[in-house]
């Protein structure tokens, strides 16, 4: 690929020597909490990166993914889009539009052949030859099936693309599915969330051009650096639930205080995202921070497992109030046999964390 | 005579489709038609779900005006139940709106509208030295020294502000440069940079907006925090039936909201502030001066026919929509509607609309003439309460039914259907509330203005002012569209302030209350019940209608602003305003429609928020029979 604009690009530019730029990538290494071992990758990386061509198609969807990507903070947006890909086709941004914007569409697949990644946001609707969702006069699945065949790899950006989102809940009239189940024969990341955090969506970007790879992936597809834990086992409201102290209803005293949510329908035990540990806005807050209980919007099919206020079923509650010291006593009674369960369920967790060292490699699930 | 299409359009949320006829020889464009092309039928999803979840629902309507279907749907579903919301969760949820709307409107003008009137290949051509000399200028110029009521000045001194110096600007284009050079444009890819518009702004102007479209991008997400400290995220922030989730408490740890969390809220909004007032008002005054000098005064279409709005941001707590309570202590009164503004302000007409007016069965209707949807009323159009929806897609007219080549502008050619007050079609957004507050307000139909509306009158007047044209002469046209939606933004900024130490004074009252939870449990709520939610989107005025059975939602619908504007034409009532938007529009090159790009953005479209919903399998959906207002 021509147009090659990588770090040892601009150490030769700046006249900057090569035993400086070793030492930049040393430092990078180190400041990606990596080990030594992997310097020479980074070097390599550094050396070869080319800005990603990045083709982003839009099905049914409602644009959130896309505002998620631009609140991104580390990388910010105008790094992302000036110095890490080319975003070569994406119509929301995009400055083109209409024929002269499909028309370069065609000349970017030509030249990218195999080398584009292809990021789809929102659902695939299959109903009626697909003409629920037309996009320069052709239904988007056709695109979608074009575009997809010289892809390196696609990304689904958020619910939609990823389980059929919104759209397809009951009774799904448009007949919308995800991407995966349109295209096969690809490599496939599913990256969750409605929307997924912003720098989750950028931090597999980051991802790619720094190592020249797609991130690890779990046994659906997702990032493991992303998904890897259940909101409920980050969530810092967590010693509230193990010690049975709820919000039993919105802005009542336990709402004040901060307890745990699960009884106001908090799905955090069954989320796989990033909330608890990263939070939005690089740490500021999550929706169970701000008082509001979470409806695993990047699980699939969340949107019919509803009523998002009634607790999910199958995880008995400690129901009396005690601090953590007491928990396993309390756990001892038939009640609560649940919460020995679950108490157990983590214990594994714990173990396999220490069987395993932790890195970016260490597969958790 | 020559058919140009635009598919898809981009910089928009959604998916839209435009087919103009331009007389080549004058530029004139002899039709014009608009197409929502996809449809996802969220309102179908919504039947016979819990209306304490419909929020989350209606909020993926879109997730570009986040927020307010969520808002639209909250103030409809409490209005059925009759549920009051604490005065703490009012300020919040319009600190959440005004938010918003200042960050929706900043979006716009830099990455979804700027590119029409700045090209980063022309800022190649600028002078560094030049363009700091002029970014000062256009300070002096531009910043009208307009400002809304602040009790407690935070803010020590303008944290962002326009840098004006020679290095930065040599640096920005160094880098434009260097994506030049490269050849990947990326996002800056493909698009008519040689069009003679383009030369309309000096390079200096270019390379100026050009930094500012990069400096919004990475200070946009610092807008929204309120979103994300009272609603834990951003797009799509939580909220609850009844008021807000995050309690606030002084005497806990862990409290949602305590004075660490207000402090972060208030350094976003001092920041709302500074980018309204010090980049977007002085940007968008000139560059919009340089185009109105030139003549660029087109793509009014029929806003200097008829605006419509309905009024937003209560003072203070209500009790509900449909029994008039929500209009009786707003800020925003634009609630209304404004014909013949083209003759001036003492010659336009004003129309009230009031509660009653949304109950009418011949006041708000919607038709399909021109949509593919069925007729089931022999030609009448329905009120959105009685709408029946049975799709008929009829394909285009030259083309196959998944390979369009024309639509068919005499038959049906949209799943957009045609809103109308009183038979008549409406221009909603920014544009259509300073019409109708300035009209309100200088007819003394407003005797005593609110500060949001004196504020609002006071930036018309001054910008007029500077233009030195009437306000009837700038305002409505594409400048003037995109202008307003400017000053907006500076209102808005001000209004967050103004309910965040509203806020803050109730909280030092003793007032803690987020949530009103009487009435939470369904045993609570009536066998059957409607409701009516409206609000002031950031496009225009938004109305969301439930009804709710048994504890489940019975029937919901919306009115979305972009079903007003990007509405297909009707028989009866002529063009809906993008299509009347783009009568009004010349056209210099037929085959690179820049100017058709430029009117049709100062709507700001939103498409997915338009389309109507529709069954796949092509059955009739179940008509509506527990119509509220309607005595079917």
């Amino acid at each position: 690929m021509e147009n090659i604009n990588s770090l040892w690009d601009l150490f030769q530019q700046k006249n900057l020597s090569r035993r400086s730029f070793l030492k930049t990538c040393v430092t990078v290494t180190g400041i990606l909490g990596l080990s030594p071992m992997m310097i020479p990758e980074v070097v390599s990386a550094a050396e070869k990166r080319t800005l990603v061509p990045v083709i982003w198609l839009h099905g049914h969807e409602c644009t959130g993914c896309d505002e998620a990507f631009i609140r991104s903070q580390t990388p910010l947006a105008s790094d992302v889009l000036l110095n890490m890909i080319s975003l070569e086709y994406m119509d929301v941004l995009a400055a083109a539009a209409g024929e002269p914007l499909e028309h370069h569409l065609q000349e970017v697949m030509k030249k990218y052949n195999g080398k584009y990644l292809l990021a789809v946001e929102g659902a695939v609707p299959l109903g009626d030859d697909g003409i629920s969702c037309m996009v320069g006069g052709k239904p988007f699945v056709q695109n979608l099936k074009e575009v997809a065949k010289g892809a390196a790899a696609i990304i689904e950006v958020g619910s939609c693309a990823a389980w059929g989102g919104i759209q397809a809940a009951r009774p799904n009239p448009t007949k919308s599915v995800s991407v995966s189940d349109v295209i096969s024969g690809k490599t496939i990341i599913k990256v969750p969330g409605c929307p997924p955090i912003p720098e989750v969506i950028t931090g597999v970007i980051m991802h790619y051009t720094l190592f020249g790879q797609l991130p690890p992936l779990d046994s659906k597809g997702r990032p493991k650096q992303f998904f890897g834990n259940r909101i409920h086992d980050t969530c810092y409201r967590r010693p509230f639930f193990d010690s049975g102290m709820f919000v039993e209803k919105f802005d009542d005293a336990g709402s004040k205080a901060g307890w745990c949510l699960y009884k106001v329908g908090c799905r955090g035990p069954e989320a796989y995202n990033s909330c608890g540990n990263m939070r939005w806005w690089n740490g500021l807050s999550y929706p169970i921070q701000s008082g509001a209980p979470c409806v695993a919007c990047a699980s699939n099919n969340f949107w019919d497992n509803d009523s998002f206020y009634e607790r999910m079923p199958n995880i008995p509650v400690p129901n009396v109030i005690a601090n953590a010291d007491k928990v396993g006593i309390i756990a001892a009674g038939a009640l609560t046999a649940g919460v020995l369960a679950h108490g157990a369920f983590s214990a594994i967790q714990h173990a396999r964390h220490h069987a395993s060292k932790p890195g970016p490699e260490n597969d958790k699930e | 005579m020559k058919r140009v299409v635009v598919d898809p359009v981009n910089r928009i949320e959604g998916h839209l489709r435009l087919e103009v006829v331009v007389d080549e020889a004058t530029g004139k464009v002899q039709d014009a038609l608009s197409s929502g092309t996809a449809w996802r039928g969220i309102e179908l999803i919504l039947k016979g779900r819990d209306p304490r979840d419909a929020w989350v629902f209606a909020q993926r309507i879109c997730g570009v005006c986040t927020t307010v279907h969520a808002l639209g749907c909250l103030r409809a579903v409490e209005d059925a139940l009759g549920i009051e919301i604490p005065k703490n969760a009012n300020y919040i949820r319009n600190i959440i709106a005004a938010t918003q709307m200042v960050h929706d409107h900043i979006v716009h003008f830099y990455h979804l509208h700027a590119l029409d009137w700045v090209s980063p290949v022309a800022a190649l051509k600028a002078d560094p030295a030049a363009t700091a000399a002029l970014q000062n200028t256009v300070l002096d110029k531009y910043s009208m020294d307009l400002k809304g009521p602040v009790e407690f000045d935070t803010d020590a001194y303008p944290k962002e502000f326009p840098k004006a110096t020679t290095a930065y600007y040599k640096g920005i284009q160094e880098k434009i440069k260097k994506i030049v050079d490269s050849g990947q444009l990326g996002i800056f890819s493909a698009q008519w940079w040689d069009h003679p518009d383009y030369n309309v702004l000096p390079p200096e102007v270019h390379l100026m907006a050009v930094s500012h479209y990069l400096n919004m991008l990475d200070k946009q997400r610092e807008l929204v925090v309120s979103h994300v400290v009272f609603g834990g995220k951003n797009p799509h922030p939580h909220y609850v039936v009844g008021g807000m989730p995050c309690s606030i408490s002084m005497n806990d740890m862990n409290a949602p909201i305590n004075a660490e969390r207000l402090a972060a809220v208030d350094v976003s909004i001092n920041l709302a502030i500074t980018l309204a007032s010090s980049f977007y008002v002085p940007d968008v005054l000139a560059i919009g001066e340089l185009y109105v000098k030139q003549g660029y005064v087109d793509g009014g279409g029929l806003a200097k026919e008829r605006v419509l709005g309905f009024g937003d941001y209560p003072e203070d707590n209500y009790s509900g929509t449909s029994n008039g309570d929500f209009h009786k202590n707003l800020l925003l009164r634009s609630d209304g509607v404004v014909e013949n503004f083209a003759q001036g302000v003492d010659k336009a007409v004003f129309y009230t609309f009031e509660a009653k007016d949304l109950t009418d069965p011949d006041v708000l209707t919607e038709g399909i003439e021109h949509s593919w949807y069925g007729d089931t009323a022999n030609g009448k159009d329905l009120h959105p309460w009685s709408g029946v929806t049975k799709p008929e897609f009829t394909g285009p007219k030259e083309g196959t039914k998944t390979d369009w080549k024309y639509l068919d502008e005499k038959g049906k050619y949209s799943w957009i259907k045609t809103p109308k007050w009183k038979g008549k079609m409406a221009e909603v957004g920014p544009l259509s509330r300073y019409i109708i507050v300035y009209t309100k307000v200088k007819q003394g139909i407003i005797k005593q203005p609110t500060w949001v509306e004196k504020m609002m009158v006071d930036q018309v007047d001054a910008v007029s002012k500077i233009l030195n044209l009437a306000p009837e002469k700038w305002l409505l046209s594409t400048v003037g569209r995109t202008a307003v939606r400017g000053l907006e933004a500076q209102v808005m900024a001000y209004l967050a302030k103004y309910y965040f130490e509203k806020l803050v004074n109730n909280i030092k009252a003793g007032d803690t209350a987020v949530a009103n939870m009487e009435k939470w449990e369904p045993n609570t709520w009536p066998k059957e019940a409607k409701g009516v939610g409206l609000h002031e989107a950031p496009r225009g005025g938004l109305s969301h209608w439930v009804v709710i059975k048994d504890g489940k939602i019975e029937n919901y619908q919306a009115i979305v602003p972009s079903t007003w504007n990007a509405c297909p034409r009707d028989s009866k009532s002529g063009y809906g305003p993008y299509e009347a938007s783009m009568m009004d529009t010349k056209v210099k090159i037929a085959d690179k429609p820049l100017e058709i790009l430029k009117v049709i953005h100062s709507f700001d479209p939103c498409l997915a928020c338009a389309t109507h919903l529709y069954d796949a399998s092509g059955r009739q959906l179940a008509v509506v029979h527990s119509d509220p207002y309607l005595n079917v």
